[in-house]
């Protein structure tokens, strides 16, 4: 894995008199997917949304591939866990506007587009819904989509999952994975839930409480492999994981939770 | 569970509109009553059958469909004027803060000076004719309008807008693909509500300065103490304010059928 396509060299951010990341040095290979992991507060949305553009580092850089990130553009795409799709379109039309800024597409190859990222994430049946009439699992996966169809090399997601039950977490974080595989994207995923993390991401890097540092990282793949199925969330290895990671969090972080 | 009076339950549309309709005729049925029993005086308060025969005479013998009309005709005019310059200048407001900062004190400014006392600087500007109407109107409405605008457009979920700059949306696209979009339903909401305060100026504009409209109606009819035509002339209103706003609210439900 080439470790330098997303690179953070010495980042720091501070709101007024507050910092909120100390400095942070982190490097992120292509098609990786690494979880943000960190007490409530410290400063992961913060990290994630330099990288996306939406706000500048106050020191420090954040390259992709060798070149410093500007302001928010197509290679970088968001997945909020709130507001994520525009509730005055449909679920295609939402996907569809992943493309709208998009001239190197023809109109049909953006209509089979649509067609492809539907039956990527399994909502054709609900192609012609609002999102006011489909369930909150179902409005993250259009999200996701949208910024699949918008070409977007790296995907930013920022608890996508957090407000939704445990058995659609669960089966949203296997249809993820699988995308994820299947689209290679490099992927920083941010999330409050170590199971979630161990079970969807290559490395795991855990944050301190505020201002934001990096105290642990851990690689996941080395122990679990590269498949994720069900079954493995019941498996010894991810188990053991999973304890050895919330250790860190409480001895680490200072953060019971 | 009978859904008439459950809290915030949900009555069919129709038993809704009957239920409307009916205080309506109750309400018009108790004033028959007192008028016809002798408990208000006529040229007070004349019954609703005077007052229908009243309007019957405006209608064949005075134009009475003309002068609505005008008056129509004027509301609208002065409305598209306010609306044209309102939302453009209010996106701008809430978009740029610096638009904002600029405009909003001189804006409030002027929100708050009551229309009628501008209304003999009006005549001196721009003398009787369809120009001072016209002023009178925009003036009550664009200065209450743009700031509305501003307000709806501030709402719009910033998520929304970062989104839109993620997938590659410039300013100017993500303002009209994005924050237009999603502040469509308050913006009509608003519009149509701004549309009822132009006919309360507009009778203040005909009355002050005018030979024809609604406001011109009532206010020589109550020269001569005809209080049913003073009545009649005001019922119209009503019922264009009523048609109007069920045409917007069904353009409304049309338009946001995701809501
Ligand atoms: N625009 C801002 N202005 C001032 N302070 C801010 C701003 N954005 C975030 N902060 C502060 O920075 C700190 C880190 O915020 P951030 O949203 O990055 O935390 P987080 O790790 O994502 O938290 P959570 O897990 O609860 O989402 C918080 O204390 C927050 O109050
Ligand atoms: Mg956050």
């Amino acid at each position: 894995m080439s470790d330098d396509y997303l690179r953070f060299e010495g980042v720091t951010k501070q709101f007024g008199p507050v910092p909120v990341v100390a400095p942070t040095d982190l490097s992120i290979g292509r098609g990786e997917f690494v979880a943000f992991l960190g007490p409530s507060g410290c400063g992961k949305t913060t990290l994630m949304r330099m990288v996306g553009g939406l706000d500048t580092p106050t020191s420090g850089r954040i390259l992709l591939e060798a070149r410093p990130v500007g302001g928010p553009d197509r290679r970088r795409g968001m997945v909020f866990q709130s507001y994520s799709s525009f509730p005055w379109q449909t679920v295609a039309e939402n996907i569809a506007f992943g493309m709208r800024y998009r001239d190197d597409m023809s109109p049909q190859e953006k209509t089979a587009s649509v067609a492809h990222h539907l039956a990527l994430i399994g909502l054709e049946a609900f192609a012609d819904h609002y999102p006011n009439r489909i369930s909150g699992g179902m409005r993250q996966r259009v999200a996701i989509a949208r910024t699949l169809a918008a070409g977007s090399e790296v995907l930013l997601m920022d608890e996508p999952f957090g407000a939704l039950d445990a058995l659609t977490r669960e089966r949203l974080q296997v249809e993820l994975r699988r995308i994820q595989a299947h689209e290679a994207k490099t992927t920083i995923f941010v999330t409050h839930d170590v199971e979630e993390a161990v079970f969807l991401a290559d490395r795991i890097v855990v944050f301190s409480q505020r201002p934001a540092r990096v105290v642990a990282q851990v690689d996941v793949t080395a122990v679990l492999g590269v498949e994720r199925s069900l079954d493995l969330r019941e498996s010894r290895p991810f188990f053991d994981l999973r304890n050895d990671v919330l250790h860190l969090i409480r001895h680490e972080t200072g953060d019971p939770q | 569970m009978n859904p008439l009076f459950t809290f915030r339950g949900k009555p069919s549309t129709t038993v809704e509109i009957l239920c409307g309709a009916g205080f309506a005729l109750a309400l018009i049925g108790v004033w028959e009553a007192a008028s016809d029993l002798g408990w208000i005086a006529p040229t007070f308060l004349p019954s609703p059958s005077r007052v229908a025969v009243a309007g019957w005479g405006l209608l064949t013998k005075q134009h009475l469909l003309w002068h609505a009309g005008v008056s129509t005709l004027r509301v609208w005019v002065a409305f598209l004027i306010a609306a044209a310059m309102a939302v453009p200048i209010g996106i701008l407001m809430s978009s740029y803060r610096i638009v904002g900062a600029s405009l909003e004190p001189t804006i409030d400014f002027i929100r708050y000076l009551p229309v009628p006392a501008l209304v003999p600087l009006s005549i001196i500007w721009f003398g009787i004719g369809e120009e001072t109407k016209i002023f009178l109107l925009w003036l009550g409405t664009f200065f209450q309008l743009v700031l509305l605008v501003a307000d709806d457009a501030r709402r719009v979920p910033h998520e929304y807008v970062e989104i839109a700059r993620t997938l590659g949306g410039s300013s100017r696209a993500v303002l009209t693909d994005v924050v237009f979009r999603a502040m469509g339903p308050t913006l009509v909401d608003n519009l149509r509500i701004t549309l009822g305060w132009c006919w309360t100026y507009l009778i203040l504009a005909e009355i002050i300065a005018a030979d024809s409209g609604l406001g011109y109606v009532i206010w020589s009819a109550r020269r001569f103490v005809k209080t049913p035509e003073v009545m009649a002339g005001v019922v119209v209103i009503g019922i264009i304010g009523l048609v109007t706003d069920q045409i917007l609210r069904a353009f409304h439900r049309r338009l946001f059928r995701y809501l």
